[in-house]
């Protein structure tokens, strides 16, 4: 199998080999959003195990335990454990990204536990003391994690991790520049079944991957009319399903802004003498709109301060529109979006801001306004 | 149910103090804007953030935002800040509170002044705005998202509590230094707006009456254990206006003095809500339906009244090491035993603090039904109420029930089906008894 068809086999099959290397004797450690460091658990020789929802199936179960104005991609995730679709996991790890991880903990805790539970504290604020706090959090999640393996681990092995990690991070960022080609040579829905692919399955093992996808793609020859380049930002998407709409509809998606895309990966950690500082302060720095930027100077430049990365981006990756698929209920993202689309219209890129409901049945019914507004950027193009 | 309908009445003996509030919500707004005339200081501001006391020491007026939403809302004048919101992009199924404020804060923007009748008098454009990560989210993300239509510095700080399963001893003090690193950083914001220091004597005085008040607040819900039911829920959804909006202050400790004796008046006299109490139930929690507060007299009418609530007052009083001397260690450390005084029974118990709480407040106040009140757009009360029925469930065999609506949002409320699900409670309740 080429390595271009290992992931998408890994896509479509996203448990599988998290369930192997269980049968082989490892354990899976299940965890919420791209604020868990997943360096502590690879550290321990964990297998980390991002949790994801699913699209296509309907929340029947949920209902019981969680109120249906709560973000349905954490109703979806948790529908899938009441399902059984979860009992690989040996470990449930939650931070509080934000009002609705931080309450499921207590419901996944309660109703559906692993063997380990824990909820880690994730600050909202980036100055004084922040980074302090979240690394004494961390060192209590480690601390909570050597008991239950019984294996203390070394600050060498968090470094050996962490370079690990930031090695996958090179690759991934390596992949993402190529989509600045016109057309890039790879669609916006195989770079989303990429990063799916790798949240299930150890990190070393995605690396190598990763490294023999690269060379895969660096042969593939494009080409074909030139298409609007579009930028996502939003939550979490994490079926191809929706992008590809989008790429249906004519477009191609080069660039993006969420916590299962460059979000998840874009910085490195630093890698100095103190491994858990370097940790705290990374995944800190991860500019998720559950975290606070607290306001210096005048409007334009709070929103240069908030979204200059994004800025960055749009310039770098040649777009000429933006999407935001915000999932119904989630606070931050509702209260982040009008800012995010006031900045980008100064810099003179429409958006389209879209509410869903994290499924299948309601992103078709996007269909009408994606081609809408597809057709308005093609007119300026 | 009865063979009559039921129909809306008036309380039929609330307390006479709690009709005190009604001027002191019109004096938070009166005085701002008087403090704004006066060049004084005048800030946003979250309640709960555990940060009332220095901004009080600060000689800081505090505009309660969320506190005019809930006002609008009781006026019945929340659509047109609502519909301005939306219109501006924000969804109709964000915090209803956010955007009645930010609503509010377009349309002053626009027109250049308080929109027309704005209940009491509106708010005035503040001089900055303290935004805070206690209770939910959206209470920094609001004032980050305001800067839209206001051009003041905004400070938002986080308010850390750990979950049950940790081992406080092993978390206490790395919680309680981040949570004074964080008052320590509104402190010096303070300063620089104000232009003056902070004067810990002054924050020790504003401290001592902060205690004092909510010390108050709940020796007067502990004389509401008494049977028949001294003080309604109506008066609860007034009365905290005192502890949140006035902490710090004079006027709260006095009003709760003057409550605390009517309350105890009415106890040794055995003077109820009712004529007769049938049902004793608890507001197991959740945001009030500022818009229908007429509900908890419906229920009245049915014999069932409110004794006590789950919403608030969440903490009762804590004691602070002796050793604390400094104020700003104090109120790190009184919030960190504020947010965990439930956490080692509920280890031993349910596993739950809030649940234990509840489980307390039932056995406590001889307690018949449970009701929960579901916001649409309110995550942070509303997400674990189901949870929580469930694991009281395993505890209590009382009758519990979800209305559903939203805190000021009128758009998500049903009165035929509140009507419908509360006569099929009231047979619960009489099945029962």
């Amino acid at each position: 199998m080429t390595a271009t068809e290992t992931l998408k086999h890994l896509y479509l099959h996203r448990e599988m080999r998290a369930k192997e290397l269980k049968e082989e004797g490892l354990k899976v450690v299940g965890y919420f959003c791209c604020l868990v460091p997943e360096e502590i658990f690879s550290a321990f020789g964990l297998v980390p195990f991002r949790l994801q929802g699913s699209q296509r199936d309907v929340i029947d179960r949920a209902d019981a335990y969680i109120e249906p104005m709560a973000c349905p991609f954490a109703r979806s995730c948790f529908n899938r454990a009441l399902k059984g679709e979860y009992d690989f996991l040996d470990a449930f790890v939650a931070p509080h990204s934000c009002d609705t991880i931080d309450r499921i903990y207590s419901i996944w805790f309660h109703n559906h536990p692993a063997d380990f539970n824990h909820l880690l504290n994730v600050p909202h604020m980036r100055e004084r003391g922040a980074v302090d706090f979240f690394r004494a959090e961390l060192a209590y999640l480690i601390k909570g994690l050597e008991e239950w393996t019984g294996r203390p681990i070394n600050e060498e092995k968090l470094r050996s991790a962490i370079h690990l990690s930031n090695r996958k991070r090179n690759l991934l960022r390596e992949l993402y520049e190529m989509r600045k080609h016109n057309p890039p040579p790879v669609s916006g829905a195989e770079v989303m079944e990429v990063m799916v692919a790798g949240m299930g399955l150890p990190v070393a093992e995605y690396v190598e991957l990763l490294e023999r996808y690269l060379e895969e793609v660096r042969w593939r020859k494009v080409g074909g009319p030139p298409e609007p380049r579009l930028f996502i930002w939003g939550n979490e998407i994490d079926d191809s399903a929706f992008i590809q709409l989008i790429e249906e509809s004519g477009a191609m998606v080069v660039m993006d802004d969420l916590c299962t895309g460059s979000r998840s990966f874009w910085h490195e950690v630093p890698e100095t003498a103190d491994p858990l500082m370097d940790i705290a302060q990374r995944y800190l720095s991860i500019p998720c709109p559950r975290s606070n930027f607290t306001l210096t100077g005048n409007r334009k430049q709070d929103l240069e301060n908030r979204f200059g990365y994004i800025g960055e981006f749009v310039e770098a990756w040649k777009v000429d529109g933006a999407i935001f698929y915000i999932i119904r209920y989630c606070d931050t993202c509702e209260l982040e979006g009008p800012d995010l689309r006031d900045y980008l219209k100064e810099k003179g890129i429409p958006v389209l801001m879209l509410e869903d409901d994290y499924s299948l049945v309601t992103i078709g019914q996007l269909r009408t306004r994606i081609q809408a507004f597809l057709e308005m950027i093609g007119e300026v193009v | 149910m009865g063979e009559k309908d039921q129909i809306k009445t008036t309380a039929v003996k609330g307390t006479q103090t709690a009709r005190l509030i009604r001027e002191m919500v019109k004096n938070i707004y009166r005085s701002a804007h008087e403090a704004k005339e006066q060049g004084k200081k005048v800030a946003y501001f979250m309640v709960a953030s555990q940060y009332d006391e220095i901004v009080r020491a600060m000689d800081v007026v505090p505009i309660p935002t969320e506190n005019y939403a809930g006002l609008c809302a009781a006026k019945r004048d929340m659509d047109r800040f609502l519909l301005k919101a939306e219109e501006d992009g924000y969804s109709q199924v964000l915090c209803s509170y956010a955007r009645i404020g930010l609503g509010f804060d377009s349309l002053r923007k626009e027109l250049g002044g308080i929109p027309e009748n704005a209940p009491d008098g509106g708010m005035p454009e503040p001089d900055m705005m303290l935004g805070s990560s206690a209770v939910c989210d959206p209470r920094f993300k609001w004032y980050q998202a305001a800067g839209r239509y206001l051009n003041v510095p905004t400070y938002s700080i986080d308010v850390v509590a750990p979950p049950v399963q940790a081992e406080l001893k092993e978390v206490r003090d790395y919680y309680i230094r981040y949570q004074e690193e964080q008052f320590r950083g509104l402190v010096e914001f303070l300063e620089r707006q104000t232009g003056k220091k902070l004067d810990e004597d002054r924050l020790w005085e504003t401290i001592k009456l902060g205690d004092e008040a909510w010390r108050l607040w709940y020796e007067i819900d502990r004389l509401r254990v008494a049977v028949p039911s001294p003080m309604p829920a109506q008066d609860h959804f007034s009365i905290m206006v005192a502890g949140h909006y006035y902490c710090g202050t004079e006027m709260a400790v006095n009003f709760y003095k003057q409550l605390y004796e009517e309350v105890k008046y009415k106890v040794e006299n055995g003077l109820g809500v009712i004529p007769e109490e049938k049902y004793r139930l608890l507001y197991g929690g959740g945001l009030p339906p500022w818009h229908t507060l007429w509900i908890f007299n419906y229920f009245e009418s049915f014999g069932a009244v409110f004794v006590i609530e789950n919403v608030y007052r969440g903490y009762d009083p804590v004691e602070v090491p002796s050793h604390v001397r400094d104020p700003i260690k104090y109120l790190a450390w009184r919030a960190f035993l504020r947010f965990t005084q439930r956490h080692e029974e509920a280890k031993k118990n349910s596993g739950h603090q809030v649940v234990e709480r509840l489980l307390k407040l039932i056995r406590d106040y001889k307690i018949d039904g449970v009701v929960f009140h579901a916001c649409r757009s309110c995550r942070a009360t509303t997400v674990g109420q189901i949870h929580m029925k469930n694991l009281l469930g395993r505890y209590t065999d009382v009758p519990m029930m979800q209305l559903v609506s939203d805190m000021v949002d009128l758009r998500d409320y049903s009165e035929a089906q509140w009507k419908a699900q509360i006569g099929a409670f009231i047979d619960a309740l009489k099945a029962r008894s």
